[in-house]
């Protein structure tokens, strides 16, 4: 098999993978071929969920997992012949591609079966036929074999075969490392078999012949067609594992990796005596999430769990007070949540003990998960719906998994069960409740009373100055929690150097980065959603996972994280037998140096883990006792060097761990302290702080004492929920010890010692500097012969001060800058580039250390500057964010020179799609598509040259937006299609984008609705952002973006500005890297952005990867900002973050400013290509071999850091490293292109009526929307006139039916249809209703998908059926009629109207700050699943309102012949009263307000609604 | 003062207007030499405090105030009433704000993001209050230094630079021996700067804390003469030259010799003594009493020669200026943030002042007195160089009748004094003293340093006070050895 070299910054381990999963089982206890073949169809027809890599016939992976096939072995096995099912197991083994590894691992396998007691029947070499692989398939395939294995010694069991599979696998592990990549069993079982390679989905049964043959037969089939961001050899990865197949991500798993090692100790079962050892590591490494997920789900399966409450703990459904569920239900899962963290993450898992068969969902219910039962005995459960192709008539049920929620079949009697049953077995087996009441400790009066001592002036000084504090963090920080209980917001993004380059010392929190979702899992919405987030969590001794005793939960139950000084006294003096406490001070001497502070860590490692044995259950970190003579070790440093030495012993189970330091003071401190181990934390002086504040009057007379207090631990709270949700991550139990960091500027001996798993990748600091800089600090709070301690540093970070931190904006580059533009100067340009680019003093950036290896050439030899302006791009700035004029300078001004201005989140008023007399344009070259879809109609994307996914931005990852009502005037409300003073609200993801296939299917969509214009990708930069590029390569993006951390912003969290995300040097590096490797750089174009300022900037930038770049904070300057920070105030005093007309008046920026601006940058590009004997930038892309360290710029810290994993350089690659080809968007996959197109083309250019019918199935996907791109090309907004195209489709339609479909167009489908139909509906008419063959009630059965109307904007739907989760999100302004909803329904939905006839699920309207909802009720209880935190609900009394429902409903029944509405409107004066409308509050007070306007305004408008009201 | 936290709004900038502290009344003020400002009320400098909108990248404080005042830190200290604390943050980066916030142009002002196109705050007058404030309330005490270090320093010249160092070096801990040839110690401040911008009680007022403080200040001893700088060099450890940058430019035109023709700096000096109460020998008197003045030169000197010539009861003042009339509104050459390019009126000329630009000075007539000046209308215009060059307007000549001719059109460079040319100190192109930092640092000669005008040439206050506390710090850390 082939090794490959991968490249430094390409780590595996961050690979991702998601994908089209389900199963197919039979219900008359009856197995067949039949099975195998309809899930072998079924993986086909999910194909579109999993890729093809950097050559065409390679896959991702494919595989199905079913019943061993006895009759099929017993045949064809003469040693077998005599046997019974349950005689023997069968292990399918991948072998090492050559003789002597297949030899020596056999070997392997055979002394290890007798050592075991078992013995050896047959071995069987499966036979494939690799002829259709794909070069890179075939390359790395293994040597397959079957081993039949049967009872000698000692009898034949499962869990003996699980025993044996993992002495096999260390075996190899430790003996023959080299195999160890390669070797792997894929399933070892007597009752199961998987077969599953690198393989596509079509490639299954050619590959492997045995599936062709008849005597292959199964009750059920597992099957999983992968998806995955990497395209290197991985035919392990390939799923089903041996008992899940798992579609999602698991985005805690370095923590449930940790945790279960730590419980190794622990973990003890008769089922496996003194033999448990064996099977030790429980978590295999080296395997993916889904890997690491199916080897605890085995662990829990054997130790005597059923399927079902395996699932059960390792994803327990939330059950937080908001959920409406049985006492002893949530007794158990808050019993389970004492010892087990949930395995957090988006999850269809699919799992079988090889008997029952049971599907869940995550909390979240990310993932789509559709069923259907026939009436012949099948159950088919896929991510898709249509996978196989059923007739209407036999369809008995339909449905979907709800978040949370349960399936099982037995196979054995053929009985599926649904959740409540499923459960309701479980919960009940033991006494959980009780056991809870009886033994769970909590702390009561938890934050109620506050005896804080006040501590003297001049102390308290001492201390702030030995942890770093700083005048600004009291100041924008701790005080500002204290006002308002939220956290502090701030704008424009972060321009100070990192730790590791700023010379100032600084706080150890400060060298690590917070990550954040992107792509391949969504953020969650910690505000809207908050339901299924909890930050209750357990103190304390765990116990054994394996076992159930009631005094597992004798724990200290947290409802939150923070411990005031008075918790902590109480926990120490409670006297409870499980609550043994000790202290553990983590103060050293003050002159201690690198060696001693090393030292002191092991010592109090050891010193921990001395705790324990002792019996203690609760250690607290205190670095209280600092004083004259002792300073505190960081205490995240202390924390996780104990945490993982716990980790390593296999005891950190055995006790809960405290913090309490005065060194933490913002959400950041808390999230990495509890994302590196610790279970609570007390910050001590911030409560000090907060004491003396309120004396010295820097709090409002306003706010009490107990009130900032409250506010500040409430602050805190809300920043950790956002901190967790950002990372897709609903409960502080499995964040906690999580590590979701990556450290940048510390040594690889800090992190491999003290933060094992966490990503560092260019060297840093070590124990020498962290010394320095805490010896620095002590200083400060003792000077040597001084009785004073020093007064507080400023700081600086946030706001500029002179001797505060540096910037690389400050009032020299800003001026001078502002200088050059105006006065259209290369000159005073030069003087302002060269503050910039010239570090050695002021180390500002990464890329401040870089110079270059030159070797000039005469510059009239380099390209034109007009070659040069093609690759440049301004950010993404909404109109809404900054003004019109702004906005509308920096479009022409892009559009003169030929570069991409960026719409932003905010539509565009399709008047700037005309030329100007005059010959500019006001239209932006790149529209963007973001999680709000505001203002995105097939209009607006189809007057694009390019269309950009954001995903993320620089200042706030993995975080939604808001713009407040106030400031949504006349003109924004009409581009974003909403309404005057509506607040709009973007989502954290994108609704239609919940892993990587989601991507795909986003960028085919957008691919179809313009298929001229490119469509790119915008990520942030983080460990692994390489791999999500590859995803996204692979999902056919034309450009993907790799933004900077430090990118600006409107307004977010200080927090977020200035701990998420990594500077762009390292994430584009990575990306090259990574694409590279993967064979995909030369079909994806890369552009980065994030505080480029120069052009060497963009030379570094080119070096690195990019062949495009962005501007955004530069561009602000030059048309007339000074960073006064004020963006999310709406105080621009310069006209250009500000939507206040007073402002506005006052804006002086000029089109021609900014084309000065790229001039320049222009001119100094090329300047430095002549230097550098390049002649154009595409040579320079990817030249990192023409960079070098710059030894001028060391100083103490930064002369630690080694870029060698960045300046890596490929001398051979096997791809070109910049692109040079274009994606295969494969829109010949389309109807509309294969089909439709010419059907209609009469109809679009004529406009002459045409009406047909055409089948369709789940592998059309958005269909319509290539139609709709034409027809809004040349018609615009308004399209055509109703009904001219009007089209039938029989079937089941793929995703996307529908999407931007235009008006004029009408698709009637009757049958059943996908996730995502209407996404973006820009006026046109979808109907849908079950085949009228179809035996099934409508209203309770699953007709269509998940996220449904997403971002409309007009048009009409008409649905005869139950939709699933998030029906009209983030609708505006489309109208529908709907029998019944699942979860979250109208979410953030700002106009239209929806009209439900029947329940909803939870968490209707969260969000939802405008349109109206209908939603009939006869049981009145729809308040209990309705979000009430923006709507108001009211009866149906105004004439108005009973005209509009009674009129859509009368067209439902119309078009769709509901039984339903035809039930309603017969006796339409008694239902009318059982409707109930939601009202938003904030839509109320808007449309009151026109209406007053109105009314103010003209008496003729007056006059007519007298008329009408009349 | 009660400490009282309400968070401003974040409008004020809009809503309240800009009001500086009022001049008092033309008519009055030209009767005395008293200050020209108003007094002012603590409530409304409170509230143009919060007119402040505490800036990301804040230009006042980064950009404008050469000693980096936390400008936006006080402006919020102010509004929430905390002047104790404001007066701490201010005396961190300035020694003298009372003198600052009475003379200085205010480049943070000009530099604030408010005044590019609102009004910017009126931070000079904050500056003032917070000091005045302190001083009423007796919270500025002298500070003296707990250790000695033992070192001697010699400073000579008392003009603000010399001054801000004394004082600084002194705090250190050094033992500060400041030397002063005139009277009293002030420097320029003292006998530039005319009374009614800043009454010499003020300066005063500071010398007495310094005097408490520890800085020996020796008045009446012109280094070079009454003492040798070898001796000086022989007893201290450093010794400091903050001597200024006093060589006026002279008008050397025919009818320069009349009488009646003075450079500025005598005329202001002699103001300033009689004003003080020294008595002037009437041979020696110049008055502008029932004469027609003339200042030749615009700048901030001129403008104190004419508010001085109107109190002292001139006839008529008028002003010359060689250069054209700058505009109404800040001129594109110089944005924002720079220090504008623009037309100033000083308080001077709001007293009567006829002002003209584009004027150049030919000949002085008159019989052993001056009684008219010949001038001509000159224009600027862009050689083939590409630089502006002055061009005589040809039929433009005309005379003006002035018995008191005053040359205010600034300083060439420091004074060649004994103590410059007899040490072998290095001087640059201009004939400033040369050192190894812009505007302060060592000279070629071993202990001795320099710093202020007479190192960077005629400048603000305000610069003087910077080089001084950067002089200062550089002499501290070469004596401590760090």
């Amino acid at each position: 098999m082939q090794k490959c070299i991968l490249p430094p910054l390409y780590d595996r381990n961050y690979d991702h993978d998601a994908c089209g999963v389900g199963f197919i089982a039979s219900l008359n206890r009856e197995a067949s071929h039949k099975i195998i073949e309809m899930s072998l169809e079924a993986v086909l027809n999910l194909t579109h969920r999993g890729t093809v890599g950097g050559d065409a016939n390679t896959g991702d992976g494919a595989g199905i997992l079913f019943e061993k096939p006895h009759e099929f072995f017993i045949k064809n096995i003469i040693e077998l012949k005599s046997f019974s099912f349950d005689d023997y197991g069968v292990a399918q083994v991948f072998f090492p591609n050559n003789e002597k590894a297949v030899t020596e691992c056999l070997n392997v396998i055979e002394k290890c079966v007798k050592e075991e007691g078992l013995s050896i029947v047959s071995i069987r070499s499966v036979p494939t036929n690799d002829a259709t692989l794909g070069m890179l398939a075939k390359k790395s395939q293994p040597i397959i074999k079957q081993i039949f294995v049967t009872k000698d010694k000692k009898p034949l069991t499962e869990t003996r075969l699980y025993i044996l599979r993992r002495v096999i696998e260390n075996t190899i592990l430790n003996n023959y490392k080299d195999y160890s990549e390669d070797f792997y069993i894929c399933s070892f079982s007597i009752n199961t078999i998987v077969y599953k390679g690198m393989l596509l989905a079509s490639q299954i049964p050619e590959y492997f012949i045995d599936l062709k043959d008849p005597l292959i037969k199964s009750k059920f089939a597992l099957f999983h067609q992968r998806y995955s961001t990497n395209t290197l050899p991985a035919w392990r990865l390939a799923q089903p594992f041996r008992y899940i197949a798992h579609n999602g991500e698991i985005n805690t798993l370095r923590g449930n990796i940790n945790k279960m090692k730590s419980r190794e100790k622990i973990i003890k079962s008769d089922v496996f005596g003194d033999e448990i050892e064996k099977i030790f590591p429980v978590i295999i490494p080296g395997g993916s999430d889904s890997a690491c997920f199916d080897n605890c789900f085995e662990l829990l399966l054997h130790g005597g769990r059923s399927c079902e409450h395996s699932l059960m703990m390792m994803i327990p459904e939330a059950f937080g007070k908001k959920y409406y569920m049985s006492e002893d239900r949530r007794a158990f899962y808050e019993y389970y949540s004492s010892i087990m963290e949930p395995w957090d993450g988006p999850a269809a898992i699919v799992a079988t003990d090889g008997k029952t068969i049971c599907g869940t969902l995550d909390r979240n219910g990310l993932r789509p998960s559709r069923y259907l039962i026939t009436k012949d005995g099948f159950i088919i459960l896929a991510s898709e719906i249509g996978v196989i192709d059923i007739k209407p008539e036999n369809i008995k049920q339909l449905g979907r998994l709800q978040p949370g929620k349960m399936l099982s079949v037995n196979t054995e009697t053929g009985k599926v069960s649904f959740d409540n049953e499923v459960k309701s077995n479980i919960i009940r087996s033991k006494p959980y409740r009780r056991w809870l009441e009886k033994n769970r400790i909590e702390l009561t009066g938890l934050t109620t009373i506050y005896d804080i001592e006040k501590m003297d002036e001049k102390e308290l000084l001492r201390g702030q100055q030995v942890f770093g504090w700083t005048k600004e963090m009291i100041k924008m920080h701790v005080v500002s929690m204290c006002h308002d209980g939220q956290e502090p917001v701030g704008s424009m993004g972060i321009d100070v150097p990192l730790a590791v380059l700023s010379e100032k010392p600084q706080v150890f929190f400060n060298y690590f980065k917070q990550l954040f979702a992107q792509v391949t899992n969504p953020p969650i919405n910690p505000y809207r959603e908050n339901l299924v987030m909890s930050l209750m969590s357990w103190l304390g001794k765990k116990g054994n996972i394996l076992t159930e005793e009631e005094t597992h939960c004798a724990q200290l139950k947290l409802t939150h994280p923070i411990l005031t000084e008075e918790d902590l006294q109480r926990i120490i003096k409670s006297n409870n037998p499980y609550l043994k406490t000790k202290r553990i001070s983590i103060c050293i001497d003050k002159g201690a140096d690198g060696k001693k502070l090393e030292k002191s860590l092991e010592e109090l490692c050891n010193k921990a883990e001395e705790s324990i044995k002792e019996g203690n259950t609760i250690l607290i970190l205190s670095d209280k006792d600092y004083d004259k003579n002792r300073m505190p070790i960081p205490s995240l440093l202390a924390l996780s060097a104990i945490h993982h030495h716990l980790i390593r012993k296999g005891n950190r189970e055995m006790c809960g761990i405290i913090v309490e330091s005065g060194e933490v003071i913002e959400t950041m401190h808390f999230a990495l302290l509890l994302g590196y181990g610790a279970n609570a934390i007390c910050p001590y002086l911030a409560f000090k702080s907060i004491v003396q504040l309120k004396e010295n009057g820097d709090i409002s007379n306003d706010i009490t004492l107990e009130e900032a207090i409250e506010n500040y631990i409430n602050a805190i709270k809300k920043g950790l929920l956002k901190t967790l949700s950002k990372m897709g991550i609903s409960t502080i139990r499995s964040y906690q010890g999580a590590q979701i960091f990556e450290a940048i500027g510390v040594s690889e001996e800090i992190i491999n010692k003290h933060f094992e798993g966490t990503a560092s990748r260019i060297g840093g600091i070590g124990y020498d500097i962290i010394s320095i800089e805490a010896r620095e600090r002590h200083k400060k709070g003792y000077p040597e012969h001084k009785e004073e301690p020093e007064p507080l540093d400023y700081g600086g970070v946030f706001h500029y001060r002179k001797d505060g931190e540096i910037h690389l904006w400050n009032p020299f580059t800003i001026a001078k800058l502002h200088e050059a533009v105006k006065k259209d100067s290369y000159q005073i340009f030069k003087e302002y580039s060269k503050l910039i680019n010239e570090q050695q003093k002021n180390l500002y950036t990464l890329r401040g250390m870089f110079k270059f290896k030159e070797s000039p050439i005469p510059i009239d030899e380099v390209e034109p500057v007009e070659n040069i302006y093609k690759r440049f791009a301004t950010g993404a700035m909404s109109f809404g964010s900054i003004s019109k004029e702004a906005h509308e300078s920096i479009a022409i001004a892009m559009n003169r020179i030929g570069g991409f201005s960026n719409t932003g989140e905010g539509g565009e008023d399709p008047e700037r799609f005309k030329v100007l007399p005059n010959g500019d344009s006001k239209c932006s070259a790149i529209k963007q598509v973001a999680s709000g879809r505001f203002g995105v109609t097939a209009n607006y994307l189809a007057n694009a040259r390019e269309l950009q996914i954001k995903i993320a931005q620089g200042a706030k990852p993995g975080e939604g937006g808001q713009l407040p009502g106030a400031k949504v005037d006349e003109v924004i409300a009409k581009t974003r299609f909403s309404t005057p003073g509506v607040t709009l609200i973007s989502p954290p993801p994108h609704h239609d984008i919940y892993s990587i296939e989601d991507i795909a299917q986003l960028i085919f969509d957008l691919h179809c609705v313009n298929t001229e214009a490119r469509v790119s990708v915008k990520l942030v930069s983080e460990v692994g952002v390489g791999t999500v590029a590859a995803g996204v390569a692979k999902g056919k993006s034309d450009m993907v973006l790799i933004s900077g951390y430090d990118g600006g912003t409107g307004a977010s969290p200080l927090t977020s500005i200035q701990h998420a995300g990594i500077p762009w040097e390292l994430g584009l590096a990575e990306t090259q890297q990574t694409l590279v490797a993967n064979h995909l750089r030369d079909k994806i174009r890369v552009q980065v952005d994030g505080k480029l300022m120069t052009g060497r900037d963009v030379v570094i930038a080119a070096m690195l990867g990019a062949e495009e770049y962005g501007f955004a904070t530069s561009v602000l300057i030059t048309l007339g900002c000074c960073m006064l920070r004020k963006c999310h105030l709406n105080t621009c005093t310069m006209g250009i973050a500000t939507q206040d007309i007073d402002m506005r008046r006052h804006f002086s920026g000029k089109p021609e400013y900014v084309v000065n601006f790229f001039k320049f940058i222009a001119m100094e590009i090329r300047e430095y290509l002549a230097r550098l004997g390049v002649r154009s930038i595409d040579e320079l892309i990817g030249r990192t071999d023409l960079i070098e360290i710059d030894e001028n710029s060391y100083h103490w810290k930064s002369k630690t850091l080694d870029f060698s994993k960045i300046l890596y350089y490929e001398k051979n690659p096997e791809v070109d490293v910049r692109c040079t080809k274009n994606q295969d968007r494969m829109l010949e996959t389309s109807l509309d292109y294969t089909l439709l197109l010419d059907k209609v083309k009469d109809a679009i250019e004529k406009k002459t009526k045409i009406s047909f019918e055409v089948p369709i199935r789940n592998i059309h996907r958005a269909v319509g929307t290539m139609i709709s791109g034409k027809i809004a090309k040349i018609y615009g907004e308004n399209g055509l006139p109703e009904d001219t195209i009007k089209i039938k489709f029989n079937g089941t339609a793929g995703q996307s039916f529908g999407a931007f479909l235009c008006k004029g167009v009408t698709f009637e489908l009757e049958g059943y249809a996908n996730d995502y139909l209407g996404k973006g509906l820009s006026g046109g008419k979808i109907i849908v209703y079950p085949p009228k063959n179809a035996d099934i009630e409508p209203g309770d059965n699953i007709v269509v998908g998940n996220t449904l109307l997403y971002g409309a904007t007009r048009g009409e739907v008409y649905i005869s059926g139950a939709a699933g989760e998030r029906f009209a999100v983030r609708n505006s302004g489309a109208k529908a009629v709907i029998e019944r909803v699942g979860d979250h329904g109208c979410e953030y939905m700002t106009g239209g109207i929806v009209v439900v006839l029947g329940p909803t699920g939870r968490n209707f309207a969260a969000g939802m700050s405008g349109g109206i909802a209908y939603v009939y009720d006869p049981d009145q209880l729809f308040d209990t699943y309705c979000n009430l935190e923006l709507v108001d609900l009211v009866p149906v009394v105004e004439e108005s309102d009973k005209n509009t429902l009674k009129e859509m409903i009368t067209k439902h029944y119309e078009y769709t012949k509901s039984e339903k509405a035809k039930h309603i409107l017969d006796r339409w004066d008694i239902s009318i009263e059982k409707f109930v409308k939601v009202f938003p509050l904030d839509y109320k007070l808007a449309l009151s307000r026109i209406k007053a306007n109105e009314i103010a305004n003209s008496d003729q408008i007056q006059v007519t609604e007298e008329v009408s009201n009349g | 003062m009660a400490k009282v936290f309400k968070p401003k709004n974040i409008n004020n900038f809009k809503t309240i207007k800009r009001s500086p502290i009022k001049y008092r009344n033309v008519e009055k003020r030209i009767k005395d030499y008293k200050d020209v400002m108003e007094e002012w009320g603590l409530e409304e400098i409170r509230l143009q405090a919060s007119r402040c909108q505490n800036c990301g990248v804040p230009f006042c404080h980064g950009y404008g105030c050469p000693i980096s005042n936390y400008i936006p830190d006080w402006n919020e200290l102010v509004y929430n009433g905390k002047w104790q604390e404001a007066l701490e943050l201010l005396h961190k980066t300035n020694n003298f704000p009372e003198i600052t916030g009475r003379v200085c142009p205010a480049l943070c002002e000009e530099a604030c993001t408010l005044n590019m196109n609102f009004e910017s705050v009126t931070i000079r007058n904050i500056e003032l209050a917070i000091v005045e404030e302190g001083f009423k309330n007796g919270w500025i005490k002298p500070v003296i230094p707990k250790v000695r270090t033992g070192k001697k320093i010699a400073v000579i010249g008392s003009g603000p630079a010399g001054l801000a160092a004394s004082m600084d070096l002194n705090r250190m801990g050094h033992s500060v021996t400041l030397f002063e040839r005139d009277k009293k110690a002030g420097g320029f401040l003292r006998y530039g700067i005319p009374d009614f911008k800043l009454e010499k009680w003020i300066i005063d007022r500071r010398l007495q804390q310094m005097i408490m403080e520890g800085v020996e200040i020796k008045t009446d001893i012109t280094v070079g003469k009454d003492i040798s700088l070898q001796y000086l060099q022989k007893e201290y450890d450093a010794i400091l030259f903050t001597i200024g940058c006093r060589e006026p430019r002279d008008l050397r035109i025919e009818g320069r010799e009349l009488e009646g023709i003075y450079l500025a700096t005598e005329y202001l000096k002699q103001s300033n003594e009689k004003v003080s109460g020294i008595k002037i020998d009437d041979d020696k008197l110049i008055t502008a009493k029932g004469k027609n003045v003339l200042v030749i030169g615009g700048g901030d000197t001129g403008a104190d020669c004419v508010g001085t010539a109107i109190r002292e009861g001139a006839l008529s003042v008028s002003q010359w200026e060689i250069l054209p009339k700058p505009p109404e509104k800040r001129a594109f050459e110089t944005p924002w943030p720079m220090f504008a390019k623009k037309l100033r009126t000083s308080t001077s000329h709001e007293e009567g002042c006829d002002r003209r630009w584009l004027i150049s000075t030919k000949k002085f007539i008159g019989n052993k007195r001056v009684e008219k000046v010949v001038a001509e209308e000159v224009e600027w215009v862009v050689d083939e160089t590409g630089k502006l060059v002055m061009k005589i307007k040809e039929g433009t000549e005309f005379e003006h009748k002035a018995e008191l001719v005053l040359l205010a059109m600034g300083f060439v460079h420091t004074e060649h004094s004994n103590i410059i040319t007899e040490s072998n100190i290095e001087l640059d192109k201009m004939g400033n003293i040369k050192t190894d930092n812009y505007g302060y640092g060592r000279t070629n000669v071993q202990k001795i340093y320099a710093a202020g005008d007479s190192v960077r040439g005629p400048s603000l206050v305000v610069w003087a006070i910077h080089y001084g506390k950067m002089v200062a710090s550089l002499i501290d850390r070469d004596l401590k050895g760090i």
